[in-house]
Formats: structure tokens, C-alpha cells, sequence
């Protein structure tokens, strides 16, 4: 399709604030205005997420509520992406060089978002099923007294829970654990009983993205292209800020949530150091990378505040039923009564956090689907990337 | 009321059942199992944990409530290995090939959407019209939900995944592990056994984890088939898959405890439903092109049609996120369907191709807009509840010289849908006239539109939803616009040369001859000559593919020019033959002229200087 004469409704339909363009010069300067407020407000964000003002340790960084906190951060510069691009400037504009590259870059990172979306989402079910299992553990040592019964029960969980983790840990070949662990009936086709079962092996959940899909390599990919504009366009700007926006919100869930195939993923990503309203973001991500460095070497299931707690807990009592011996030391079962506290707070925290976090998760996925259709939208108007009619 | 000793004896036989079938104590209890046994064991071992469940409140504490509780964790231990055995037994995925109809597989991948069809090859109108039928078959929406494969009709059936012995052992091991407080294992052990056999059934299906971003980069023809696997794999999953889980749910666990066997179903479907819909999801917000419309409704249908077989299977609060999930990709479905139809009119009014078809045939965007909209009137019963807005282009007299004009007031009482097809029609005319413009030949910009606008009554009353969405008024018009062409036509072309035929001009008065100039006469002879070989050379290779039409307007150019040149021929012959040569400037006898007319918009491929001439 050619370049149309069509502006004029595409313009109607979707610019609020054509009334307030009083001339290009006025609306020029209120654009660059609005651009360095939108630096502002990502830099102060981001910085609340650094170092937060109130001092509740419900929000350490990589907990629940703090991914929460990071999502909204995420809909509100989306939101002001959005509105920057709406304010009566020429739409068709989008649809031509060199905008329209970065459009069409924008479009794939969309895409790559909606999937890390959705693998995240499926993470998080994965952490539910921790936290059952968890609460298994919790129930059998909750019990006064703690005897025999208490920590086999508790045992047989805690072996479960170390293998979910450590499964879900293992990325590309964390399929074949899990079938190895869950052998039955795929030999002879029909429910062979597994005679070499694990009394209380649960099986991990499985991935379920495509087949080769690796989260790290999304992430590399999304962020490959992300260049720093120098100068001419200004709406190239915005969309450089909007999308490193994007794409260290997805790095930082991806570190946090397990997910299929995250190997090398703080080798492969940086925020551009030299960006004034990304030194927020900067700090994050250097925090973040270095514990996944660390605990990339033990292996981990995810950075989540709480995983990590989990873990460190879930080994401690591991070791604690192993040596269990009855009656244990007053001491011994003391520490146990507040770990096994703190596991449930834990697992509370989960209980609370986790569904609202998958709606969020959703609410992200809805924007970027809407963004998208706004786009390509403006990009058929604009009469590049038509698709031939016949 | 039982003395001490007895009782305590009684406990201790009790313990000692559950002590024998401690998996972690002995060989023989790891390789046998219980419930694959004798039946009396297996009642024993039930009564001895009950026996000892029941007596946790009557043992006082110390050392032997330490043994009981050590005894009903290994019961439970016990019982959730025996549990899950006997789940195992019973993963193999349901035997869905039996229900879907083979026939209905039939419909190969060739393309649905008239989109790929059009080639070189369509100017052979016998064809065109076979295609259409071709198109239209594998179009009809007989994938699957007219298909009788279901002895049902489109309702749920459950399949009973386990049979009644084993499940009521399964319920009888469910009541004690969530007696003694052991309702989490037991969820996790039948989920996970069942989810595994449900991606087992999934993968038998077909169903595939394909990203968002796979999605994207496929071609339309491969998304097509996996479009329509989909949907047959749907129906079987909701219907079948997800309502038996969910009945094998109720039958184990309804009736223990709260919601247990909601628990337990989502526990099963939750990761399998997502993967099921995550599909149809990247579907219905991939890029919109008007090839991909009618899928894009097939999906929809589909989906609308499982919408309330998924609020009852989803029914419980904890499947919530599942139905709303569906409900939004329905209305995306819906959304993308009316974007796509609003992007095909913008698509026909744009279409910018300006090589003139030779011999001014039928052009292939008038094939395959009409295709499409004789498509689109076979789903109008589901496009009319999605498109509840007039065309917005064009319904005011804009004066914009891109678009042309419509006036929706006189065509009240249409619905939505047909004033877009109506539209469409418009819009299309609109651009063929523009593309009729680059004929250098005046009569060939007529014949051309006339052609095509014959096309489009054609087609309109070959479909009969079409004709009626459409209007007879409106093809009324129509009609009118060809018949206009055709007139317009044989005005440039024919006056032309009719004009040789004429009287005036000719008489001379007051000469001693009879009255008629010889040279004029001469000059007519020769002119009328050489305009109409040339009219015969050039229009034997324009084409009107529908063989009414071209025989119609070949008998209306006879009905002039043949009385016309007879006429002529008659009054003037004499004077030319008398005179020399007369070869030279009667070339023609009347029948040469109506055999000559037979060659007209034959389609010839290249013009020929020596036609034909029987009677020579």
C-alpha cells in the first residue's frame, strides 16, 4: 500500500491533544519538556526500588511485593511512553525512517515480552508448587511433640522440595530429570508401575515454553538492538527509555522466577552505564547479576526473596531430620520452632503474593498486546508494512 | 467399653499391620503392593489405620503416643505410595482418534482464503467459477463442528478415566490421608499423576508448545492447519479431557472436606488449560491481514461454541482466571476479525497495481474481492453479530478525490455487514475505474469496466446470501453500470466507423454521373476498410470472458453495422464496380463482415493480420 492521504483520520482517531497544538515550535519544546519529565520519573522510580524510602523488609529487593512494586513501575512508564507518542505529533511519522526501524524493533521486543510474560507466569506456578510442598513440611513440624512420625513426614517433603528446586534449577536439561524421576508408563505405553520409585518424589512441574526456548536468550536478543539514539529524532528517545524500561523489568522477573533456560543470563545483559536516568536501574541490575552469579554456581532456582529463604531454611531443616534423633536437644528443637516459623511466614508471604503477582503479570501482558495493535496500526497507516492484497 | 489390656493389644496388632508394609523397613513391602493384592489384606490394613487414627486420642502422651504417631506417618506414607500406584495404573491417554471424525481431516492445507489463488491462470472464466466452488467447500465450516464425530451432539462427555473398583479403593485411601491431616501429599500425588497423563493425552492430540514469537514467524498456511487441529483438539480437551478429570475429581474426592476435589482438578488442568489457550491467544493477536479472516472467525466460532462447556467445566471460583482467560481471547478473536475486515476495504480502495489487464478481462482484484465477500456472506451469521458499525469511510460526501461517496440513507434496514459489503463493492468499483484509466484505448476503459462490473452481478447472483445482503436494488444499479459501459463502448468504437456508412457527403447535385461522387465514395470505401480491420484486428485480442455477455454485445454491434453496410453496400455497390479496381475498395461482403464480428473479444493472443474469412 502506498503512503496514504489517510493522516487526517488517523490523527482524529487518536490524538488527544491535537486542540493544544498551538504551532511545531511550541509543540517541539513541550515535547522535550515531556521527554526529560519522562527521564525523571523512571530515574526516581527506579531509585525508590533501590533504596526504599520506608524501611519494611517485606519489600527486600527480589521479594514478592517488591516484583509487584517493580510491575507497576513498569505500567506507569509504559503508560507515559504511551502518551508521550500520542501527543499530537505526526503519526505517519512512525511509519517512516528512521522511526520506523525502531518501531519495528519495538514490535519483536513486544513480542519477546508477551513470551517472557507468560514463561514467568508458569514460574510462578512452579513456586506455588514449592510453597505446598513447603507447608507439608510446616504441618508435620509444627506438631508438638516432634517425634519420629513428624520428621519423617517432614523429611519426605524437605527431599521432595530440594529436588523440585534443584530441578527447576536445571534448565535445558531440566526436562530429562524430570522424566527420569517421573518414569512411568512411557515404556510399553500403559501404566507401568515404576518399581524404582522415590517414596515422596513429586515430580517438578515441566516447562512448558517451546522446545529450545531460553529466557536468557530472549533477553539478549530484546536488548541486542537497544541502542542510545544520538540526537535527530526525537521520538527516538522515548522509545530507547521505554524499552530499557522493558527489558530490565523482564531480565530482573526472569532472575527471579524460575524459568526455561536461563543460563548466562547476567553475562549477556547490562544497563548502559552512562545513562544519567538509568543509574537507578544500573544499581538494580548490578545487585541482581552479582548474586546470580553467585548462586549460579550452587544453583538456584531463582533469585526470589523468598525462594532463597526457602532454600536456605529447607537445607537447615534437611539437616536437622536427618540427624534426628528422639528426644532432640530443647535448644535444637527451639531453633527448629522459629525456622519452622519463618518458613511458614514465608509461605504465607507466598500464599498472599503470588496470585496477585500472576494478575499483574496478566496486566502486562494485556498493555503489550494493546501497545502492539497501537503500533502496527500506526505502521499500516502509515503505509509501509501493508501486507499485499493479493 | 473394652479393658485396657485388650485394647492395647488390639492397638499393638494394629501397629503391627502398619509396621509390615513400612516400605523403608523391608524388601517385601518395596515390592509388593497392598491394593494389587489380596482383598482381605487390604481391608486389614485399612481397619489397622483406622484403628490407630481413632486411638490418637485415647493413647495418653509419652512413649506410646510417640509410637502412634510414628505409625500413622508411615500409614501415610504407605498409603500415598499405594495411592499413587494406583493412579499409575491408569495414565494411558484417552483414546481420542476414535473420536474425531477422519472425514473431517480430509480438508487438506491448501489455502482457505481465496488470497493464494489468484494467478496468470484465472482469465479462463470456466475455471474461475470451479475454483470458486473448491474455495467454498473447503471453506464451508464443516471442519469440525459439523462433523458427527461426536455421538453426542457438541456437549460434554465424560469418560470414566478409572473404573469403579479402583476408585472407590482411591477414595477410601483419600478419606484416611485427609482424616489424619495429610490432605497436601494427597493433592500433590494425584495432581501430579494426572497432569502427566493429561499432557500425555495433550501430546497425542497434537497440541504443541509453540512461543508467541514461533507464532509470528510462521507462514499463514502452516498457522491455517495448526488452526484447525487446534480446534478439533480443543473440543476433545474441554469436553473430554478436562470433564472426565474433573468427574474422576468428584468421584474420589467429593464430599471429603471442602473443595477438595476443586483443589485436585485445578491441581491437574491448570498448566495444561493455560498451554491449551495460550495458543489461541498468539492467534488472536497476531499481525491482521485479510487473508487470515476467515480462520481467524472458524477459531472464534469454535471458541464461542466451547465458552459454556469451559464456564462448566471452570465452573469453581479457583478456575476463574481460566474463564476469563477464554472470554478475553474471544473478544480479541472478535477484535482482530473486524480489524481485518477494515484493513481488507482499505486494501481494495488502495490497491495500487497499475499494469492494465490485457484485452481488458476480468482484473484479479475483482476475482478475489468477490471471492472474498461471497465468502464473507457464508459467515454472516457470526460477522453480523461482530460488525455493528457502517463502513466509516466515505459515508459523507467528503470531497476527498481518493475515496468515492456513499450515501447510507438510502439504504436503511441494512444491516452493518451488508452495508460494508456493499462497500466493498463500491470501493472496488471505485478503484477500477482508476486502473481503467491507463488503457490508452477509450473503448477498452468501457469494455473493461464492463467486464468487470458484469462480474460482480455475476457473482452476486450466483451466491444467494450474497444477493440478499446485497439487494436487488443495488444490483439493479448495477446492471445499469455495465449496460452503461457496454452503450459507452459501442459509442467510441462504432460511431466511428458507421460514420464511413453514411449518406451525406456523398450525393453530388446537378452532375452528369448519377449523383454520387466517386472519389468520396472511394474514400469511404477505403476508410470504412481500414477502421475496421483495424477495430477487428485489435478487438479479436480483447477478451469478455462470460460468453452471454460477449455474444450480447457482438449482436448489437451486427444489429448496426450489418443492415448499416448491407444498406450501403446496396446503393453504392454499382458505382464502385463499375469504376476500376473495385477489389480495392469492396474488400468486404456482408458475410465477411459477420464472420469478422464472430472474432471479437475472442481473446486472440497477438493481433493477426490475416483473419479468417470463410467466404473467401
Amino acid at each position: 500500500m502506498r503512503a496514504t492521504d489517510n493522516q487526517g483520520s488517523f490523527l482524529n482517531r487518536i490524538s488527544i491533544r491535537r486542540n493544544q497544538v498551538v504551532s511545531m515550535d511550541g509543540n517541539h519544546e513541550q515535547e522535550l519538556e515531556d521527554i526529560e519529565l519522562f527521564q525523571k520519573h523512571v530515574s526516581d522510580r527506579f531509585s525508590d526500588l533501590l533504596s526504599p524510602s520506608d524501611d519494611t523488609s517485606a519489600d527486600a529487593l527480589l521479594s514478592i511485593s517488591w516484583l509487584r512494586k517493580l510491575l507497576d513501575v513498569f505500567l506507569c512508564c509504559e503508560a507515559e511512553f504511551k502518551a508521550i507518542m500520542i501527543m499530537g505529533r505526526d503519526a505517519s511519522l512512525i511509519s517512516k525512517p528512521p522511526l520506523d526501524r525502531l518501531f519495528h524493533e519495538l514490535l519483536d521486543r513486544n513480542v519477546k515480552t508477551l513470551d517472557v510474560c507468560n514463561a514467568v507466569h508458569h514460574g510462578v506456578d512452579a513456586v506455588r508448587h514449592f510453597q505446598k510442598l513447603a507447608e507439608i513440611v510446616v504441618s508435620a513440624l509444627e506438631q508438638r511433640p516432634i517425634g519420629e512420625g513428624q520428621v519423617r513426614r517432614a523429611k519426605r517433603a524437605l527431599n521432595s522440595l530440594i529436588t523440585a528446586m534443584a530441578l527447576e534449577d536445571k534448565d535445558g536439561t531440566g526436562n530429562k530429570s524430570t522424566e527420569r524421576a517421573w518414569s512411568f508408563g512411557r515404556r510399553g505405553g500403559s501404566g507401568a508401575v515404576n518399581k524404582d520409585r522415590n517414596p515422596g518424589q513429586f515430580r517438578a512441574i515441566s516447562w512448558n515454553m517451546a522446545k529450545g526456548w531460553s529466557a536468557s536468550k530472549q533477553i539478549q536478543a530484546m536488548s541486542s538492538n537497544l541502542v542510545a539514539p544520538r540526537g535527530g529524532e526525537t521520538l527516538a528517545l522515548p522509545v530507547y527509555i521505554s524499552s530499557t524500561v522493558m527489558v530490565f523489568v523482564m531480565w530482573a522477573l526472569v532472575a527471579a522466577i524460575p524459568c526455561q533456560e536461563r543460563s548466562g543470563l547476567a553475562s549477556h545483559y547490562s544497563v548502559p552505564r552512562q545513562l544519567s536516568w538509568a543509574q537507578p536501574m544500573v544499581g538494580l541490575q548490578e545487585k541482581i547479576a552479582e548474586e546470580w552469579k553467585k548462586k549460579e554456581k550452587k544453583g538456584c532456582s531463582g533469585l526470589l526473596e523468598e525462594i532463597q529463604k526457602m532454600e536456605k531454611l529447607v537445607q537447615s531443616l534437611s539437616e536437622f531430620a536427618e540427624s534426628f534423633q528422639f528426644p532432640a536437644e530443647p535448644e535444637r528443637l527451639e531453633e527448629v520452632a522459629n525456622q519452622v516459623a519463618e518458613l511458614a511466614e514465608t509461605c504465607k508471604r507466598m500464599e498472599e503474593g503470588l496470585f496477585p503477582l500472576q494478575q499483574q503479570l496478566r496486566e502486562v501482558f494485556h498493555r503489550v498486546v494493546r501497545s502492539r495493535a497501537e503500533i502496527l496500526e500506526a505502521l499500516e497507516q502509515g503505509g509501509k508494512s501493508s501486507t499485499p492484497i493479493m | 467399653m473394652e479393658p485396657p489390656e485388650s485394647a492395647r493389644l488390639a492397638l499393638e496388632a494394629a501397629e503391627e499391620i502398619i509396621l509390615r508394609w513400612d516400605s523403608t523397613a523391608s524388601e517385601e513391602a518395596r515390592d509388593k503392593m497392598i491394593f494389587e493384592g489380596d482383598r482381605q489384606e487390604v481391608d486389614r490394613y485399612l481397619h489397622a489405620v483406622d484403628h490407630i487414627q481413632r486411638s490418637i486420642s485415647e493413647v495418653s502422651i509419652g512413649d506410646d503416643q510417640g509410637k502412634v504417631n510414628s505409625a500413622i506417618q508411615i500409614a501415610m506414607a504407605r498409603l500415598e505410595d499405594e495411592f499413587r500406584n494406583i493412579l499409575l495404573h491408569h495414565t494411558t491417554p484417552i483414546e481420542t482418534d476414535s473420536l474425531i471424525d477422519p472425514s473431517s481431516s480430509t480438508h487438506s492445507g491448501t489455502t482457505s482464503a481465496p488470497g493464494g489463488s489468484v494467478s496468470g491462470s484465472e482469465f479462463d472464466d470456466d475455471g474461475d467459477d470451479d475454483k470458486d466452488d473448491e474455495v467454498d467447500e473447503l471453506l464451508k465450516r464443516g471442519d469440525s463442528s459439523n462433523s458427527v464425530s461426536y455421538r453426542s451432539t457438541s456437549s460434554i462427555r465424560e469418560i470414566d478415566l478409572i473404573p469403579f473398583d479402583e476408585v472407590t479403593d482411591l477414595r477410601s485411601i483419600a478419606e484416611r490421608m485427609i482424616a489424619a491431616g495429610y490432605l497436601r501429599e494427597c493433592i500433590q500425588v494425584y495432581g501430579s499423576v494426572r497432569k502427566s497423563a493429561v499432557d500425555s493425552s495433550f501430546r497425542r492430540l497434537g497440541i504443541e508448545k509453540l512461543s508467541i514469537g514461533d507464532i509470528q514467524r510462521l507462514e499463514w498456511d502452516q498457522l491455517e492447519a495448526k488452526i484447525r487441529r487446534w480446534i478439533r483438539a480443543a473440543k476433545v480437551c474441554i469436553r473430554i479431557v478436562f470433564a472426565s478429570e474433573k468427574k474422576l475429581c468428584e468421584q474420589i474426592f467429593e464430599g471429603i472436606g471442602t473443595a477438595i476435589d476443586d483443589a485436585c482438578f485445578m491441581e491437574t488442568v491448570k498448566g495444561p488449560a493455560i498451554q491449551l489457550f495460550n495458543f489461541a491467544e498468539a492467534i488472536s493477536i497476531s499481525r491482521r491481514s485479510p487473508e487470515k479472516l476467515f480462520k481467524i472467525l472458524d477459531l472464534h466460532d469454535a471458541l464461542m461454541d466451547l465458552i459454556p462447556d469451559i464456564d462448566v467445566v471452570f465452573e469453581s471460583k479457583s478456575s476463574e482466571s481460566i474463564r476469563i482467560q477464554a472470554a478475553e481471547i474471544l473478544s480479541r478473536l472478535a477484535e482482530a476479525a473486524r480489524g481485518i475486515l477494515s484493513e481488507f476495504e482499505n486494501a481494495v480502495l488502495r490497491e495500487p497495481s497499475k499494469v492494465p489487464v490485457p484485452g481488458g478481462t476480468i482484473h484479479p482484484l475483482t476475482r478475489y474481492v468477490m471471492n472474498y465477500i461471497s465468502l464473507i456472506s457464508d459467515y454472516k451469521q457470526t460477522l453480523n453479530e461482530l460488525i455493528v458499525s457502517k463502513p466509516s469511510t466515505g459515508s459523507r460526501y467528503s470531497g476527498d478525490p481518493t475515496t468515492p461517496d456513499m450515501e447510507f440513507t438510502e439504504l436503511e434496514g441494512k444491516t452493518p455487514l451488508a452495508l460494508h459489503l456493499i462497500w466493498i463493492i463500491v470501493i472496488l468499483q471505485f478503484n477500477l475505474d482508476g486502473k481503467a484509466k491507463h488503457y490508452k484505448d477509450a473503448s477498452l476503459v468501457h469494455l473493461f469496466m464492463m467486464n468487470n462490473v458484469h462480474y460482480i452481478v455475476q457473482k452476486v447472483k450466483g451466491s444467494p446470501e450474497l444477493r440478499e445482503m446485497i439487494g436487488d436494488d443495488y444490483l439493479r444499479k448495477l446492471t445499469g453500470k455495465f449496460r452503461q459501459a457496454a452503450t459507452n463502448y459501442q459509442r467510441a468504437t462504432w460511431v466511428g466507423v458507421l460514420y464511413c456508412l453514411r449518406d451525406e457527403g456523398l450525393h453530388v447535385s446537378g452532375s452528369f454521373s448519377s449523383g454520387v461522387s466517386k472519389t468520396a465514395l472511394r474514400e469511404r470505401f477505403k476508410t470504412f476498410n481500414a477502421m475496421f480491420d483495424e477495430v477487428h484486428r485489435i478487438q479479436a485480442t480483447w477478451l469478455i470472458p462470460d460468453s452471454q455477455l460477449r455474444e450480447e454485445l457482438r449482436i448489437s454491434i451486427s444489429e448496426k453495422l450489418i443492415p448499416a453496410y448491407r444498406s450501403f453496400l446496396g446503393r453504392f455497390r454499382t458505382h464502385i464496380e463499375s469504376g476500376k479496381h473495385p477489389e480495392n475498395y469492396i474488400k468486404y461482403s456482408v458475410e465477411d463482415l459477420e464472420t469478422s464480428v464472430l472474432d471479437f473479444f475472442e481473446g486472440f493472443p497477438v493481433p493477426q493480420h490475416h483473419l479468417r474469412r470463410r467466404s473467401q
